[in-house]
């Protein structure tokens, strides 16, 4: 079957791996993911005053684009651009007026935008629509029992109307690290703040983040971390070198996004490329699938 | 040109003149007695100096086009646009990358693309402009010079972008590192400026030089002539 | 969209579409070219330049007793606009190594050349940078890069379609510089256009015996211009005066060109430039209008660099030769006389008459083609009259998408698509009605390899410079010529600045021009470089009291 993706910048960029990680991935499991033709950036960071119209402009293209192209449900990995597009769904079905104006403005467009789009995240529909049973199924490489921990971040579970699992008590990523062989640790931070955007602006407070939630994820005995998000895989990972300055006591692991994970685990094989785009060396994750 | 048997009125900048129905909007400014020295370049659509914005009547829709290409309407409000206030930064090609990065360093306001469209709406060539500057947004030069290869750089998108961006400069960085950096090398090209560099012709172009007038016409009548 | 009374015949061309088409596909000629006397007399008998009011003797200046253009002999006979007494010499405004004037693809490589050999350079243009026919090339852009090509075959070719008047060594500079001058521009970022395996495209064009039109759409002088264009912009060490207009030379108490008086379009001030060298590069004349033809060339066109370097002293080679080009768009009447690339015959396009015949060789060079739609539109009485009384024959373009599957006019002919778009008719399945238009000035300012005038201290490259085609510029040889002798220029005139000691300035040359000029009886209000053609109606010209002059800016 086919299913219409959206991948965002980030994942045509930096975060590469996570954008082949996902097609593989998803190929393997019997998905063919359909990249949405004329997608733009998801909106993100204009997108949180939604007061403001003009904002809605980014991720509402995205969902009438979809639409044209068949509608249905649109596969987003990128958690941020899961958080904007979901919420754009979410604001068109709750207000018709100001959809209406907005719909207005967009009078360029070929047909207008009628609601019949539905945001996935690849968490959940692994879950829902694959079965975490067909996963395991799918694993050629088990993961030997390496302690792994879930980082959700913010925008996978917040607000809780769009998140992808329970907001007080995740357990996708946990079940996923499961299926795959490995063995899932919680920790107190895996869903708290990763600094986001103070990168740019206040470097401190991402490094105080960076440190803390490794050590939260190292106190419990993770090896590893995963995450869906590029910007909390930047702070984590990219940030590891610069942190360890500050805090020389930082328990370096490697980040990995889980599509990553999967692919090591489902024998997909492992593009030599995508190792350059970690700063923290993923190879001891490789070693536990012994691949 | 436009016959004289009928005519329309437009406004320019606000003021009332009778033209020629079917003339294009510059040969109605010049029937009006303007003797163009801006807003006016190559008259036949592809140096972009004569970028106008009009409104015809019973439209609230700001429209763009080229004065050269545009035909005028009755009732029809314009102004000429010939230069749209933007410096163009200064760059060295040879010391960029074909990347998102490059964008971020030399034009960072692409970045506040909000998706809007109003470029693509307003662009006389009908390029999908807003379609571009997300390519360059995630660093897709490739598609971002193809989607805006047929730019005129008339500057109307510019004009009209509420996040400020100057799609046109950005665009022209965008087909440049496409050119420089990501184009396919050819071996052929290679091979042959290598071989005129040796002297490869020189014995057989010092020959037909030295011909003389009917040996040399006489040679190129009977040469092969391939079209395939 | 097309009007009724077109409509039969375009039926006829329909219907012999498909018999058309198989003769192209049998990969022979579809008409057998001509030979040398077939060509000479279509030319005498239909080419404009050989009627006898084309040429006339000019008689003043350094071609005194020579017969050229008649536009262009009457404009060398005209005053200057310059009154010498208006100017300090001994305090010129602005003080550079290389003056170059004229912002085409000539004068920026010039410009750019220039600078990388250590020149201070200023960069002059009448309106802004790329206001020029560079940036109106569709077609393409020569180059022999294929396998069975080479520059023996370009050179062949350059001097056969030049009537072998051509200036050997500067033909031979052109062909054999060709491949070097795309790799050049390939590295400042020109996107040209490829076959899968990285090679570059090439089509064949009128007169070349081998495919060798490599282009960039067709925006080719566009995709090159812009590139140059965004170069010299990156270089703040090149002066660019924009809106200034040269309208004379000066010279130096050597009788070397030492500077330009330029004139202010905007605030019409006029400045005066010293320079240890100049570099003419101001294009062409199409809009003289020669013949009362409509030209597909650009507004500034208007053959001033031609006319101050004559006043200077240098003498002009070929200037009785006007090239038409055979395409020019004859329907809808908006964009009469407009460029039809060359580039739709090179890619398969056929020239048909009113029967929907063909007639002649499509790919001729211009001037054979040109002189051969004039004979079939009205010797022969096969042409097409549209509405408004103007007559042409078609230009069959759906026969491109046949021969090179459909959407190729989309991908290789979308200035040519969108052209014609505007005013309602679709060329992938209409042909399009055309005749020949004044495009091109074969002949210009007599150069040599190093780019030199006859006047010592002033160059010249592109359009304006003559020699290197002959009586007869082939497509895609003109965007070459640009760049081959536009760096040329720029690297010689460098060098000759570096060793050029100033003299003392001097404008006498104007006053001797100008008395030369009326001993000849010539009328005051005609005064010359005209900067740019007059269209201003005489309706609205009978009350402006302020108009001085015929047929030039106010």
């Amino acid at each position: 079957m086919s299913l219409l993706y959206f991948p965002g910048c980030t994942l045509k960029n930096k975060a590469r791996n996570f954008d082949a990680s996902t097609l593989e991935v998803f190929s393997a499991l019997g998905v063919e993911l359909a990249e949405l033709e004329r997608w733009n950036c998801c909106g993100t960071v204009f997108s949180m005053a939604d007061d403001d119209l003009m904002l809605q402009l980014a991720p509402l293209r995205n969902l009438l684009r979809a639409e044209q192209q068949g509608g249905g449900e649109l596969l987003v990995p990128c958690s941020m651009c899961y958080n904007t597009l979901r919420r754009a769904q979410r604001f068109a079905a709750a207000d018709p007026e100001r959809l209406g104006r907005i719909r207005d403005f967009m009078y360029d467009e070929p047909s207008a935008y009628r609601g019949d789009v539905e945001v996935r995240h690849p968490l959940a529909y692994l879950r829902d629509r694959v079965g975490l049973e067909r996963v395991k199924q799918a694993v050629e490489r088990p993961l030997g029992g390496l302690r792994l921990g879930a980082y959700y971040g913010c925008l996978l579970l917040r607000p809780s109307e769009l998140a992808v699992d329970d907001p007080a008590r995740p357990r996708v990523m946990e079940d996923l690290i499961a299926a795959l062989g490995a063995e899932p640790v919680e920790f107190g931070q895996r869903a708290e703040c990763c600094g986001a955007y103070q990168t740019l602006s206040w470097r401190a407070v991402t490094l105080r983040r960076t440190y803390e939630i490794l050590g939260s994820a190292c106190a419990a005995g993770a090896r590893a971390l995963l995450t869906s998000c590029p910007l909390c895989a930047y702070n984590l990972d990219q940030m590891q070198r610069e942190a360890v300055k500050s805090y020389p006591d930082l328990c370096a692991m490697p980040v990995l996004y889980f599509t990553e994970l999967m692919v090591i685990a489902m024998g997909l094989g492992w593009k030599p490329e995508w190792s350059a785009l970690h700063e923290v060396d993923p190879q001891p994750v490789l070693d536990a699938a012994g691949a | 040109m436009a016959t004289e048997d009928k005519l329309v009125t437009i406004h320019v900048m606000g003021e009332a003149f009778r033209v020629p129905e079917g003339s294009t909007i510059m040969t109605a400014l010049e029937y009006a007695g303007f003797q163009l020295t801006t807003g006016v370049g190559c008259r036949e659509g592809f140096c972009g100096a004569c970028g106008t914005l009009y409104r015809e009547a019973g439209d609230y829709k700001i429209k763009g086009g080229l004065a050269c290409q545009t035909v005028v309407t009755d009732g029809m409000h314009l102004a000429q646009i010939p230069f749209v206030p933007a410096a163009k930064p200064v760059y060295d090609i040879e010391a960029l990358s074909p990347d998102e990065e490059a964008i971020k360093r030399i034009y960072p306001e692409v970045f506040r693309c909000v998706a809007c469209s109003t470029c693509t709406k307003i662009c006389p060539q009908d390029i999908q402009v807003m379609d571009y500057v997300q390519c360059l947004m995630r660093g897709d030069i490739a598609q971002a010079a193809n989607i805006s290869f047929d730019c005129l750089r008339c500057g109307l998108c510019g004009l009209r972008c509420p996040a400020e961006i100057v799609q046109y400069n950005a665009a022209t960085l965008a087909r440049r590192l496409y050119g420089r950096y990501l184009a396919r090398p050819s071996e052929r090209l290679e091979r042959r400026v290598e071989a005129i560099a040796r002297g490869d012709y020189d014995a057989q172009l010092d020959e037909l030089q030295g011909l003389d007038a009917d040996a040399l016409k006489k040679r190129y009548y009977d040469r092969e002539i391939k079209t395939k | 969209m097309y009007p009724e009374s077109m409509q039969e015949s375009i039926r006829k061309v329909e219907a012999s579409r498909a018999r058309r088409i198989e003769l192209a596909l049998s990969g022979k000629p579809v008409v057998e070219p001509m030979s040398a006397e077939q060509r000479q007399d279509v030319l005498d008998r239909f080419h404009p330049d050989y009627q006898d009011d084309a040429r006339r003797e000019v008689r003043w200046g350094p071609n005194a007793g020579q017969r050229l253009t008649t536009e262009v002999a009457d404009l060398l006979e005209t005053y200057a606009r310059v009154d010498p007494s208006d100017y300090d010499l001994l305090e010129p405004d602005f003080d550079t190594d290389v003056l170059v004037i004229g912002a085409g693809s000539a004068g920026f490589c010039a410009a750019l050349l220039a600078q990388e050999h250590g020149a201070r350079v200023t960069l002059a243009t009448k309106l802004r940078l790329g206001d020029a026919n560079s940036m109106m090339a569709q077609g393409g852009i020569q180059a022999a890069v294929r396998d069975d090509d080479s520059p023996v075959h370009h050179y062949l070719d350059v001097v056969g379609g030049g009537h072998f008047d051509n200036r050997p060594e500067l033909a031979r500079a052109l062909v054999s510089e060709a491949p070097d001058a795309i790799a050049w521009l390939r590295r400042k970022g020109v996107m040209f256009d490829q076959e899968d395996d990285g090679s570059l495209k090439a089509k064949p064009g009128g007169g070349t015996c081998r495919p060798r039109m490599l282009s960039a759409r067709d925006y080719t002088g566009a995709a090159i211009c812009r590139t140059l264009r965004d170069e010299i912009q990156n270089r703040p060490e090149i002066r660019v005066l924009e809106h200034s207009s040269a309208i004379e030379l000066i010279k130096d108490a050597r009788g070397r060109v030492a500077g330009a008086v330029l004139y202010h379009l905007l605030t019409r001030e006029h400045f005066t430039i010293r320079a240890r060298a100049t570099v003419m590069a101001t294009g062409g004349f199409g809009r003289l209008h020669v013949k009362g033809f409509e030209t597909t060339n650009h507004y500034g066109a208007t053959a001033d660099g031609l006319v101050m370097a004559y006043r200077a002293g240098a003498r002009l080679l070929y200037m009785d030769s006007v090239q038409y080009h055979p395409t020019g768009a004859v329907f809808p009447p908006q964009i009469l006389g407009f460029l039809c690339t060359e580039k739709l015959r090179g890619m398969g396009g056929q020239p048909v008459n009113a029967d929907g015949e063909l007639f002649v060789y499509p790919l001729e060079p211009r001037d054979v083609e040109a002189a051969s739609f004039i004979r079939e539109a009205t010797e022969l009485g096969h042409g097409v009259s549209t509405p408004s009384g103007h007559v042409g024959i078609w230009l069959d373009t759906p026969v491109i998408e046949k021969l090179n599957g459909a959407g190729a006019i989309e991908k290789n002919l979308p200035a040519m698509l969108r052209q014609f778009q505007r005013f309602g008719v679709d060329i992938r399945s209409e042909p399009i009605l055309v005749y020949p238009t004044l495009h091109y000035q074969n002949g210009g300012i007599e150069i040599d390899v190093e780019c030199r005038s006859t006047v010592e201290g002033l160059y010249a490259a592109g359009e304006v410079a003559g020699g290197i085609h002959g009586r007869n510029r082939l497509m895609g040889n003109s965007q070459l010529d640009l760049i081959v002798f536009g760096r040329r220029a720029g690297r010689y005139a460098a060098a000759f600045a570096g060793t050029a000691e100033p003299a003392e300035l001097s404008l006498g040359h104007v006053l001797e021009a100008n008395r030369r000029v009326g001993e000849l009886g010539v009328d005051r209000d005609r005064i010359s470089p005209l900067v740019l053609p007059d269209y201003v109606p005489e309706r609205v010209k009978r009350r402006q009291h302020d108009t001085r002059y015929r047929g030039t800016l106010i």
